[in-house]
């Protein structure tokens, strides 16, 4: 199985990488999103800024939107998932809007938020899989999806609800960064390899 | 709601673990990648490599340190020591850092947060703060607490804030290496003055040490170092004392 990173060139890959690398599957760093979309799964990493992400994606925006809507499984990480909405209050640039919705700054405590969070109410098969009762997150905005059962778990900063993870078919967004939630994070990372490898 | 963090401090030089009793003897407590598993391993929260030296000959090797590190450790690592640019922030961060504090560079040259925020975020630029009593104050000190600056603490901590600092890493040079405990009242007046996450540093010489600084100083984390190394404290048990006195921690299986 071939898992294409998008790579926006801001941050730390490599525990993303190491997570990805576990079960065998092969991970192509790409900073070409059109040729991320072509692998047999697609993931939107975490660190950077939205406006400096959504002009790196724009050249292949249509390719990666049509590339989700055929099926591709897609795991967008923080700043990836808030990628798969339509637009932010960080930056300008379009999302993906495979969720409509828009990604706001996020009130309520001290921000950015940095630290262990609770997973409230989650409802996902991949959280059956690994039962993260917090998770690490590192984040200034959160996304505000119209449709609010596409949010499958929730986690509260200072007096604000927001979304953890929203799902839409095999598309998958966390606001939490797995790959720095410890054992159990990692173990969510390979459960979503192996829901998309079925 | 957040839990409060325990964050381990590995200081580095030449690839290893060190431990220093006031910079005079050094000595060698293992390798940094073992280490920060093992702390991960026991329940730490965040990872801290400080790079002691600071020089550019040791800089690749703390990258090369970090980079092992980061394909091993699934939890948050920071980088620090010597980091003066953004460019510098960007080669941390590639090799494998989350976070990356910046100290004397920011007193010298404030925009270097600005810069580093808006390319990487305010949330991995965390500006580091080595205080000292003075008067009814605290003063900033720079290269690693040996340079007196004519800037207040907390109005610092602020305009790092202001700056792009997504976080701030309070050190207490009065309480650094002195196990009396955190100095609360400098917590105190920068965890007031600021909106960000800080990180209490410097004094911790038992479990309750860290209680104290997180309850009574508002501390959203503390750093702890010397008292894990010689073994006379544990992740673990530091963090069953906070669940015990009712502070939210992250549960470790």
């Amino acid at each position: 199985m071939r898992v294409g990173v998008f790579d926006y060139g801001a941050g730390n890959l490599h525990s993303l990488i190491k997570t990805l690398a576990r079960d065998g599957a092969t991970v192509e760093i790409e900073s070409d999103p059109s040729a991320a979309a072509r692998a047999d799964v697609l993931v939107l990493p975490g660190v950077g800024a939205f406006g400096h992400a959504a002009s790196r994606l724009a050249p292949g925006l249509a390719d990666m939107r049509s590339a989700i809507a055929d099926g591709l499984p897609c795991l967008g990480i923080c700043l990836g998932m808030q990628l798969l909405f339509d637009s932010s209050d960080e930056g300008d640039g379009d999302g993906l809007g495979i969720f409509p919705g828009r990604v706001k700054r996020l009130e309520g405590g001290r921000v950015p938020q940095i630290g262990w969070n609770t997973i409230e109410d989650g409802a996902d098969p991949l959280l059956d899989a690994a039962p993260l009762e917090t998770a690490y997150y590192a984040n200034s905005y959160v996304c505000h999806p119209d449709d609010l059962s596409s949010v499958h778990a929730w986690s509260t900063h200072g007096t604000t609800r927001f979304p953890a993870l929203v799902r839409a078919g095999r598309t998958v967004g966390v606001q939490f960064h797995p790959e720095k939630s410890s054992a159990l994070g990692v173990e969510f990372v390979r459960a979503f390899l192996r829901e998309a490898a079925r | 709601m957040l839990s409060r963090r325990v964050v381990v401090c590995l200081d580095v030089q030449g690839g290893r673990v060190v431990k220093g009793e006031q910079f005079i003897r050094l000595r060698d407590v293992g390798d940094p990648v073992e280490l920060a598993s093992r702390y991960e391993e026991e329940g730490a929260d965040e990872i801290v490599f400080l790079d002691i030296s600071a020089t550019a000959e040791e800089r690749s090797t703390l990258l090369d340190v970090a980079r092992r590190t980061a394909e091993r450790l699934f939890i948050p690592l920071t980088l620090g020591g010597g980091i003066r640019t953004a460019d510098d922030v960007s080669l941390a961060l590639r090799a494998g850092a989350d976070k990356v504090s910046l100290n004397s560079a920011a007193v010298d040259r404030p925009t270097v947060l600005e810069e580093s925020a808006a390319r990487f975020g305010s949330q991995c630029v965390v500006a580091s703060i080595d205080a000292k009593r003075d008067g009814d104050g605290w003063r900033v000190y720079t290269r690693g607490g040996r340079t007196r600056t004519e800037l207040d603490a907390v109005e610092w901590a602020r305009a790092c804030v202001a700056h792009g600092a997504g976080e701030i890493l309070l050190t207490s040079i009065d309480r650094d290496g002195s196990r009396a405990g955190y100095d609360l009242e400098l917590t105190s007046a920068v965890v007031a003055a600021v909106d960000v996450p800080v990180v209490a540093s410097g004094g911790a010489g038992s479990a309750d040490d860290v209680r104290e600084v997180l309850e009574s100083g508002g501390a959203d984390a503390a750093l702890v170092a010397g008292m894990l190394h010689d073994g006379s404290t544990t992740v673990r048990a530091i963090k069953e004392l906070l669940r015990s006195s009712g502070l939210r921690v992250r549960a470790v299986a």
